[in-house]
């Protein structure tokens, strides 16, 4: 009795933890014999980037009429966990593969060992380094993104030259690639267009919005005159965001956020934020889908062997029709 | 010199998968008298002292506390019938203070709403620790010391002070004198001669055999999970006691069937 | 005893007491923050810093108990998110509760969500309870399967996206400064820790806590139902993560799924620095409390002086080896 108790425990724990590790995702469902199957591998089921990614892989490969094989780590973007999730896909056999490699040099074999198998590659938001076997490479422009957070931060905070002032950037890591091309792309332009913007600091949030509020409320009371925030991702932007309301602050300091998670979205309009820039991670695993699709069936594809897609800017002044375009969805 | 019969074990057997641990031992304690239990390394004596704590259930067997048949689910049962039990080495919480771990179990609350809460009357507790240490003859230092900061010795008297105080009926010392000087030892030995006194039934299990011979008035030998042998201190020297221990001295059985 | 012999004493009780020196931690820290940044000594960082105490003391506290008893959890972090997606999901989707939700309308479905966020952790230190108690997994290996388990269902239940509250009504109000170093919020959570402290400190479910950490062969013998009571510890400890998970969502205005991320280690690190051993036994509610301040304490003040923030974690670290380093001197002097 007591016995069997402990094995149900133990089993529920190996369940919960295999859950984990197989990614909690639903689509690996049977393979009809006469559909075509795409394996989709991204970086981590937890970022709502992905998941917007999903509702886009899902429309697409539901229109193609594909079976989609949606797979990756719960929560870690690394490829320590990604390379056996890619091998156990590639177990399966699928027609296509879209890979969004969290390392370009560490899934460059796993690429090579799916294009030796016959699998058509496509990358999206990310790709290995040796792009000439790969279908397509379709990305979001996060330099860009950086850029036209410049933009939107400086004309909020009615930027002049010979004026000085002074911004902080929030960054979920020192390491996340995004947030490296965001950041490089925001300071290149105040370089350029406003020099009087300084970047006084940066700091952390560790994936947590509270760390995020935490980060932005020691710089207010540091920076009395600060004018403008740059959260560089959606955790940050949270964050920063229900910082400024606690000190009502909102519409004082400018802040540009960045995703469109529809919590966000609404408060563009109620003025917490200046702008967000979104990305269409939805349209990138489109393209992917699309291109792949029409690869396997044709040996080639009218989609080019890279595309940029640019980042959009979410503001006040956005139609109704684009914020339901470009606004994260929820899958459930 | 010995009372009625209080605490009695017959017939029981336990069994860990195929190893035998206990063989139909029993075994009778009256009040006011100490056996010594006694046996090599493995001969069933931890598991006997499981069995009569409550700690194991036997496989098969009867247990009688005061004439009525027992079946212990759990220590807590056998320790509010009365019996208490002193493990090797494991009596004390170090951390607690003397008065916390004399009335560990027992605590005393506060009146009112917040002792319905279970809110700890402490002055209470640790004067009755106090009072109840000296009466079976241990002077401690004070009560709301920490155990951590005794010595071995002065944390055996706390534990063996523990049990006597709250024995009812039975009290089991398993190696209560190991690692003790022999002082100490001595000390640890009156103790068990007044809770004698008290009216208590003492189980007391010990390698050091002068120990068992200076302070039982039975020993009970056991070997490969039997009881090979029952009998008056009086009939042991230390020889007889070595010989029957390892086997060496050939037994017949005196009691059981 | 002659009076220098009785003051030197004294004075030697209050060196080894904890609590005063973790104060004088304390103390030096904000003066040596305060002359590098003068701006740092002002009501609004006292805010800063108490607004970040409330929500990681709350685990902390769990913490505490958990760890006295000999035992960690991992899951407290994971816990947040899990209550507050789910509370934020029940407030939105069960009780209506939008962006045009009036502030008056608005206290039933907060109680509502957080009796709601209370019970989710509650349900979580139960399952982790029973994979301690019943599967005989250890602690360290049951909380982080379950740690790992909430951290999959928020993102199932949000879509790794925070699930918003009402726009009008400023929640945020409770933990908004003014001229106030405290806010209700805070207040709220200092009653709920020192309830917690009175009952590890003053009453039997706190002994029978460090009974089982000092010596959990003792207190079986000595009739303690452990499994019930390691059921009792992981359930508070849930329970009370899932009340942080509350206090997120209304600093945040949102549940997020991603709102606990990493807070176990600033539980366990704010519990170990207020002098708690990992081996269980040892441990004190003050200790918690002011290893948290502390731990706040230089997160704010290093913003503050804007030292790089790859250095936070390294500062942390430090202050971390030397909490255990000092236990272990302590312990030394202790054993004559």
């Amino acid at each position: 009795m007591k016995r069997s108790v402990r094995a149900f425990a133990a089993v529920g724990a190996v369940a919960a933890l295999s859950l984990l590790a197989t990614g909690c995702s639903s689509a690996t469902s049977t393979t009809e014999e006469e559909k075509l199957s795409i394996a989709f591998v991204m970086g981590a089921e937890s970022d709502p980037f992905f998941q917007a990614m999903k509702v886009g892989a899902e429309e697409e490969a539901a229109a193609q009429g594909v079976e989609l094989i949606w797979q990756g780590d719960p929560k870690n973007y690394s490829p320590e966990t990604q390379i056996p999730i890619v091998d156990a896909v590639l177990a399966e056999q699928p027609d296509g593969l879209v890979l969004i490699p969290t390392d370009p040099t560490a899934l460059q074999a796993s690429a090579d060992k799916a294009i030796a198998q016959g699998i058509a590659v496509a990358n999206v938001d990310t790709h290995v380094n040796d792009l000439s076997k790969i279908v397509t490479f379709i990305t979001g422009d996060n330099k860009d993104g950086g850029a036209k957070a410049a933009d939107a931060l400086a004309a909020k905070i009615g930027y002049t030259d010979g004026g000085k002032y002074e911004v902080v950037v929030g960054l979920t890591s020192a390491t996340a690639t995004t947030n490296v091309a965001r950041l490089e792309g925001f300071k290149a332009q105040v370089a350029a267009k406003y020099p009087g913007i300084s970047i006084k600091d940066v700091a952390y949030s560790e994936s947590n919005p509270e760390k995020a509020a935490t980060n932005v409320n020691n710089w207010l009371t540091k920076y009395p005159n600060l004018n403008g925030i740059f959260a560089i991702d959606g955790t940050n932007a949270s964050g920063a965001a229900s910082a400024l309301e606690a000190k009502k602050l909102t519409g004082k300091v400018a802040l540009v956020g960045y995703d469109a998670y529809p919590d966000n979205v609404a408060k563009v309009k109620s003025g917490v934020f200046t702008a967000l820039i979104a990305q269409v991670p939805a349209e990138e695993a489109r393209q992917a889908i699309k291109a792949l699709v029409e690869y396997i069936k044709t040996g080639k594809t009218s989609i080019a062997h890279e595309v940029v897609i640019p980042n959009f800017t979410i503001d006040a002044n956005t139609s109704d029709a684009d914020l339901t375009k470009y606004t994260y969805v929820a899958t459930n | 010199m010995a009372g009625e019969v209080i605490y009695e074990v017959k017939n029981v057997s336990k069994r860990y998968g195929s190893v035998v641990a206990l063989d139909g031992a029993s075994l009778k304690l009256h009040a006011g008298e100490v056996i010594g239990l006694v046996g090599d390394n493995g001969a069933g004596k931890s598991t006997l002292v499981k069995v009569l704590s409550g700690a194991h259930k036997p496989d098969g067997g009867q247990i009688f506390l005061d004439g009525e048949e027992h079946s212990w689910d759990s220590p807590r049962q056998a320790l509010e019938a009365g019996i208490e039990t002193l493990y090797q080495d494991s009596g004390l919480a170090p951390h607690l203070t003397v008065s916390q771990n004399v009335f560990l179990g027992r605590e005393r609350f506060v009146k009112g709403f917040f002792g319905w809460l279970g809110f700890l009357s402490k002055k209470e507790m640790e004067h009755e620790a106090h009072r109840n240490l000296e009466e079976v003859g241990i002077a401690v230092p004070a009560s709301n010391r920490s155990v951590s900061q005794l010595s071995g010795g002065q944390r055996q008297a706390v534990a063996i002070g523990r049990s006597v105080a709250w024995a009812r009926k039975v009290i089991i010392l398993d190696e209560p004198t190991n690692h003790l000087g022999a002082r100490q030892a001595g000390e640890v030995l009156q103790i068990i001669k007044a809770a004698k006194k008290k009216g208590l039934g003492v189980i007391f299990i010990s390698h050091t055999l002068p120990h068992v011979l200076e302070v039982t008035d039975r020993i009970v030998v056991l070997r490969l999970g039997r009881i090979v042998k029952d009998a008056p201190t009086s009939e042991f020297d230390g020889d007889t006691l070595v010989g029957t221990i390892t086997g060496t001295i050939q037994t017949i059985k005196v009691e059981g069937d | 005893m002659t009076d220098s012999n009785q003051l030197a004493a004294k004075v030697r009780a209050l060196a080894s007491n904890q609590s005063t020196v973790l104060v004088g931690v304390l103390a030096l820290l904000t003066l040596v923050f305060s002359g590098l940044e003068p701006k740092f000594f002002s009501v609004a960082t006292a805010n800063n810093i108490l607004t970040d105490w409330g929500s990681v003391v709350l685990i902390a506290v769990g913490q505490t108990f958990v760890v006295i008893s000999g035992g960690i959890d991992l899951s407290v972090g994971a816990i947040i998110g899990l209550s507050g997606v789910v509370s934020a999901y029940v407030m939105a989707n069960v009780m209506g509760y939008d962006g045009t939700t009036k502030a008056e309308d608005a206290y039933w479905p907060l109680l509502v969500g957080t009796l709601v966020s209370v019970a989710v952790g509650a349900i979580v230190g139960l399952i982790n309870a029973v994979l301690i108690n019943k599967a005989r997994i250890v602690p360290f290996i049951a909380t982080l399967a379950t740690m790992g388990a909430c951290l999959g269902l928020s993102v199932i239940f949000s879509s790794g996206m925070p699930i918003g509250g009402p726009n009008d009504f400023n929640l945020i109000s409770a933990m908004n400064y003014d001229y106030n170093p405290l806010s209700v919020a805070v207040i709220v959570v200092a009653v709920v820790v020192a309830i917690c402290g009175l009952f590890l400190h003053k009453a039997r479910f706190g002994l029978y806590t460090y009974a089982i950490g000092s010596n959990a062969f003792a207190a079986r013998a000595a009739g303690i139902n452990v499994e019930s009571h390691i059921t009792k510890i992981y359930a508070l400890s849930g329970a009370l993560s899932g009340l942080a998970g509350m206090y997120v969502y209304i600093r945040l205005g949102a549940g997020s799924p991603s709102s606990g991320t990493g807070r176990e280690l600033d539980a366990i690190a704010a519990v170990v620095i207020g002098g708690a051993s990992l081996m269980g036994g040892i441990g004190r509610m003050w200790g918690t409390v002011l290893g948290t301040l502390i731990l706040f304490t230089v997160q704010s003040g290093l913003i503050m002086i804007g030292v790089a923030p790859d250095w936070k974690k390294v500062v942390v670290a430090v202050l971390i080896a030397a909490a255990v380093a000092a236990q272990t001197l302590q312990k030394k002097n202790g054993q004559r």
